[in-house]
């Protein structure tokens, strides 16, 4: 039971449920859920939309809101992980606690996952509504409370990426840890002989980025540094590094930007790599390239996709087509007579002068050829030379080719140290290893957490200018966060109900963030208090509480109870 | 059973306050938290104030210990009063105290489902003998689902449960257990869930008559008064005698069939649960039993018997005025010399258990060393004491 | 009315209720036989509304939480751990099988898995039958 202040004017619920286009109204039966809603106790008013996002749909819940005399709202649509946000601010233009509004997910929890079944999807949209208008009804408006956001920033890598978020806000005025794993900085480009599809030399890049790193007064460059461990929250971030392998470091920061890049897959076991002489990767040709190593080799042949977009890793690396064709074309430019072979599933060529690139590779004769991912190409030992053996997928005849040098073309992968990073900030990575940005569509550089950004190849394959546009929105992000200095703290804290409080401290027990402490109250009283800056409201000490004096707002006790009734039982509720 | 604040004022002498406070002066809550008064809570309801009194915390702090109409001058039996309110206010729908968070009463209303079938008997020690019928009949109570739930704190309810098995069965008696026991109904009842406390009157008394038995015996306070009174205000005279633990092995020792034959070299000190002491006034038994053991040196604490102090809690109703209590009680439990405390309620023991566990550090009021004490079921220590 | 077992999951916003927001923007379908409760965190997850969930009638509870070491409150889903194998105990004394009870660790990237789940858990749940409380529900 909670201590809130009981609000004295009966609930006035809104329902507004949402067709999306065809995404929910083309499964669920949206005009019966609206009659539906209209029956619940509490509920006053109900309408749908195509488009409750959009402006008109907006306007017309504000309108609703004043017209109608509403205190409650609810829009079942989308999950409110996407617009949330969005229809919060809408209810506070109206002048309703943004609090007071709650969304029912009938598009990815219903429309979208039961679309062959539109009698139960349509039955179940009206539970979740059920449900969320039992909820709704027990909604208290809240206050959010302010958090200081440090001025200061963590980056993790120190890549074009990592080098480009740190100068760019740096030069906003911010203070900026660089921390790299490695002892010199550059990253993967650092390696790389040339760029495509201009051909440049890496150093033209780095190097000028280099300096402004190491001559800004705001960037403090760590080298072989790595994070330890993370604790806080957003605009007050505590980290722990550790320095070569003895010095740790205390850092206090505001937010965080993970930009630490990728590997290159490693293809023990494929094509005869480390088992025959003369197979290696992409980015051991660029070293060769990059130190005169080439030689004038008769032949060579790259092989594409190796250890991607098959079972484990089934996506696309984005980059390898093109540096693959940017590698034959500085092969054939330093040794003209050099046969040079590709031999590929697909070729991605989707950017800018990249389908001009790959004419100049046909011009200049390098030959390409299709594979079937079903019958990939055999690399075998051939007297002194390799003999590669590939099915053409056009002729659907086998061909043999003899090579001095087979090149593959392996995937970027997470590395390890970035797994460990994921755990340490706790943060998500997908299903393909990289970190998993907030929403794929709407927030590519954020996490689900505040405060913690992510950028270039961490978050998934791509080239130099896609990192460097990405280096700038997280350093856009971030600036944003500390240039304010403030920003509000969710208002999902504990609440302790000082009745029925024994103060025996289970609750201090379980939190892990030292929010919810017991206090002498005077009068040999002891009762639990909250400190909600600090409080993230994960509910653990709510739960953990004998009496049940403690409940989370809006999560609280009496509303979940009020779902699992209207749940369970289609009378009621 | 009373049932509306109206219909209990008649009949639990509400009327006939005289306003004297000695209610208020003798009640252990009060003594804690001077914002409680029994006396204003009458007064209200002389006055007709039934919405303020339904809606007010007073109506659920109540202990229902009965100390205040044990010396009450007029008898007003204000815990059935409050009963009767809590009832009506359940009625109205009227949200209780949080108990326990509610995990009990949740428990207790999915045992008044006829469908549900418990695994009743998991707990009986091996070898023990017990049956499906018989003479007398064990009412267990909710022990095995205290160690779950309780955890924390360690609470070894069962314990009790198997004592008095290996008791009875030392003494020739192999008990009736059902298979199937419902709780009581005493929380539900307490809390105001008249109609849910019914069906589990109804369920148990089923299952009581399945088993033959003549004898109900008890090793709960809380479910033996239940039984024995309302049990019986509900269904009239009970087909079966209610008997406690304590009183059954009064009687056994008096027939010279309960022999203790270990020494328990102990200074004990014997805590009276409400329900067992003023409710059912069963003092001289509990007592009997520990003074029939050897080594034993039975104390009294100041205020027993009839003035004994609750342990601060009814019906799971834990709030920020129950420690006090229990501290106050166990500091007084030492006080009279024992460094052994023995109660004969499950829930007693819980409470106390509960206290004493608590892992504050000492900067914040913890529970301090002098009132830190052992405690020990009547039961467990009977079995002890006879080698079992 | 139909016997279809019906299924309470209580799920934690920063994991499984995307994993399961996942599974609907990839389309990828399964039973309609749940009803999902969105939790900050699965160490939020009371006992107590495990068992009135069960004693309303629900056939299954599912309580899905982040992975170990991936919770985003640190330790909240361990605490999640601990409870519903506590509550599995009650339920072992209260007669219902325990599998009816299913902690899942699912996380934001696992769409495919939430609606694996469900379907396993709809199959098991239909096998066993409705629970001795279904006359609660009304069906």
């Amino acid at each position: 039971m909670e201590n809130s202040k009981v609000n004295s004017t009966e609930p006035r619920i809104g329902v507004f449920v949402c067709h999306c286009g065809v995404n929910i109204g083309g499964v669920v039966d949206v005009p019966k859920v609206v009659e539906y809603a209209k029956t619940l106790p509490g509920v006053v008013y109900a309408e749908e939309n195509l488009y409750t996002c959009s402006e008109e749909g907006l306007s017309k819940i504000k309108g609703a809101i004043r017209e109608y005399g509403l205190n409650r709202v609810v829009v079942a649509s989308c999950t409110p992980r996407t617009h949330e946000p969005l229809f919060r601010s809408a209810c506070e233009d109206a002048g309703l606690n943004q609090y007071l509004f709650e969304m029912a997910n009938i598009r990815e929890q219903c429309s979208w996952v039961h679309s062959h079944e539109p009698e139960k999807a349509t039955e179940k949209a009206k539970d979740i509504v059920r449900m969320t208008v039992a909820k709704a009804r027990l909604l208290e408006p809240e206050e959010e409370a302010e958090i200081a956001v440090a001025d200061s920033a963590l980056i993790v890598g120190a890549g074009i990426t990592g080098m480009t978020t740190a100068v760019s806000l740096a030069r906003q005025g911010f203070r900026i840890y660089l921390v790299e794993k490695e002892p010199e900085v550059g990253g993967l480009v650092r390696r790389l002989n040339a760029l495509y599809p201009t051909m440049s030399d890496p150093a033209e890049i780095l190097n000028p980025l280099i300096e402004q790193v190491k001559s800004s007064r705001n960037i403090q460059l760590l080298t072989s540094t790595g994070v330890t461990s993370v604790r806080g929250y957003v605009g007050n971030f505590e980290v722990t590094a550790l320095r070569g392998k003895t010095e740790e470091l205390k850092l206090n920061v505001g937010t965080i930007v993970v930009a630490t890049g990728a590997e290159a897959f490693d293809p023990e076991g494929r094509y005869g790599y480390r088992r025959l002489a003369g197979v290696i990767t992409q980015l051991q040709l660029e070293r060769m390239l990059r130190d005169g190593e080439l030689g004038k080799p008769k032949s060579v042949v790259m092989i594409q996709c190796v250890g991607s977009r098959e079972e484990g890793r089934p996506y696309c690396s984005r980059i390898c087509c093109m540096n693959a064709i940017k590698n034959a074309l500085i092969i054939k430019e330093k040794s003209p007579e050099t046969d040079v072979c590709i031999l590929y599933r697909d070729i991605q060529a989707y950017g800018r002068n990249y389908e001009d690139y790959y004419k100049k590779a046909r011009e200049a004769g390098v030959i390409f050829i299709m594979y079937d991912k079903d019958k990939p190409p055999e690399v075998s030992r051939s007297g002194i030379r390799l003999k590669v053996s590939v099915v053409n997928a056009f002729m659907h005849q086998e061909v043999t080719l003899g090579a001095d040098m087979v090149v593959l073309s392996t995937p970027l992968v997470q590395h390890e140290s970035g797994r460990d990073l994921a755990r340490v900030l706790r943060v998500p990575l997908g299903s393909d290893g990289f970190f998993m940005e907030a929403h794929a569509k709407l927030r590519p550089v954020d996490f689900a957490t505040d405060g913690i950004f992510v950028c270039g190849t961490a978050q998934s394959p791509k080239n130099i200018p896609e990192s460097i546009a990405q280096a700038y929105g997280a350093a856009s992000k971030a600036g944003i966060l500390m240039a304010s200095g403030k920003v509000r703290a969710e208002a999902i804290t504990a609440m302790v109900n000082e009745e029925i409080c024994r103060g025996c401290g289970r609750c201090e027990e379980v939190c892990e963030f030292n929010a919810i402490g017991v206090e002498d109250t005077g009068g040999a009283k002891m009762t639990a208090k909250v400190m909600e800056a600090i409080c993230k409201g994960c509910g653990v000490c709510a739960v953990a509480c004998p009496t049940g004096a403690i409940t989370m707002r809006h999560f609280t006790t009496k509303q979940i109870n009020a779902m699992l009734e209207a749940a369970l039982t289609p009378g009621r509720g | 059973m009373e049932t509306r604040m109206e219909d209990a004022m008649a009949k639990t002498n509400v009327r006939y306050c005289l306003k004297c406070g000695k209610c208020t002066g003798s009640c252990p809550l009060a003594r804690v938290n001077p914002e409680y008064s029994p006396r204003q809570t009458v007064e209200r309801a002389i006055l007709g104030r039934k919405d303020q009194i339904l809606r007010g915390k007073g109506v659920w702090w109540c202990l229902t210990c009965e100390l205040c109409s044990e010396r009450c001058p007029q008898e007003v039996r204000y815990p059935d009063f409050i009963r009767a309110c809590r009832i009506e206010a359940t009625a109205k729908g009227i949200e209780h105290m949080c108990a326990h968070g509610g995990m009990l009463a949740e428990l207790q209303r999915a045992m008044t489902s006829p469908e549900v079938k418990q695994d009743r008997l998991g707990w009986i020690p091996k070898g023990a003998k017990v049956s499906g019928t018989g003479d007398l009949l064990y009412f267990v109570g909710c022990l095995p689902y205290f160690d779950v739930i309780m955890e924390k704190i360690k609470p070894d309810s069962v314990a009790i449960g198997q004592s008095v098995v290996k008791i009875l069965n030392r003494v020739g008696v192999t008990p009736a257990i059902m298979p199937n026991e419902r709780c009581c109904g005493h929380d539900l009842l307490w809390t105001g869930e008249v109609e849910s406390f019914k069906k589990l009157a109804k369920l148990n008394m089923d299952e009581i008559a399945k088993t033959g038995a003549k004898t109900v015996l008890m090793s709960c306070p809380e479910g033996y008064r239940t039984l024995k009174l309302d049990y019986a205000d509900l269904f009239g005279e009970l087909p079966f005698e209610v008997v406690h633990t304590s009183e059954f092995f009064s009687r056994l020792i008096d027939e010279g069939r309960m022999k203790f034959d270990k020494s328990i070299d102990r200074k004990v000190v014997y805590h009276d649960p409400c329900r067992l002491g003023r409710h059912l006034r069963v003092f001289d038994a509990p007592r009997k039993v520990l003074s029939s053991i050897s080594g034993v040196q039975l104390k009294e604490m100041e205020r027993s018997r009839a003035e004994a102090m609750c342990c601060g809690v009814d019906a799971w109703m834990c709030n920020s005025n129950s420690k006090q209590m229990q501290i106050e009680r166990l500091r007084e439990a030492r006080m009279s010399g024992a460094d052994l405390l023995v109660t004969a309620c499950p829930k007693c023991q819980i409470h106390f258990r509960c206290v004493m566990s608590e892992k504050l550090p000492k900067s914040v009021f913890p529970v301090p060393d002098e009132a830190k004490i052992d405690v020990m079921d009547l039961s467990e220590l009977a079995a002890k004491a006879m080698g079992l | 009315m139909t016997t279809e077992p019906k299924i309470v999951a209580f799920t934690c916003n920063w994991c499984s209720y995307a994993g399961a927001d996942l599974a609907g923007t990839s389309r990828i379908q399964y039973p309609a036989n749940v009803r999902i409760i969105r939790l900050m965190c699965s160490g939020r997850v009371d006992p107590t509304w495990i068992l009135k969930a069960f004693e309303l009638g629900a056939d299954g509870v599912l309580v899905s939480g982040c992975h170990p070491q991936d919770c985003h409150y640190i330790s909240g889903n361990e605490k999640a751990e601990e409870r519903v194998n506590s509550t599995k105990r009650l339920l072992r004394l209260l007669g219902l099988e325990t599998d009816r009870l299913r902690l899942e660790w699912i996380s934001a990237s696992e769409g495919a898995r939430f609606a694996e789940v469900i379907k396993d858990f709809t199959e098991k749940l239909s096998r066993m039958g409705p629970t001795p409380f279904r006359s609660k529900r009304g069906v």
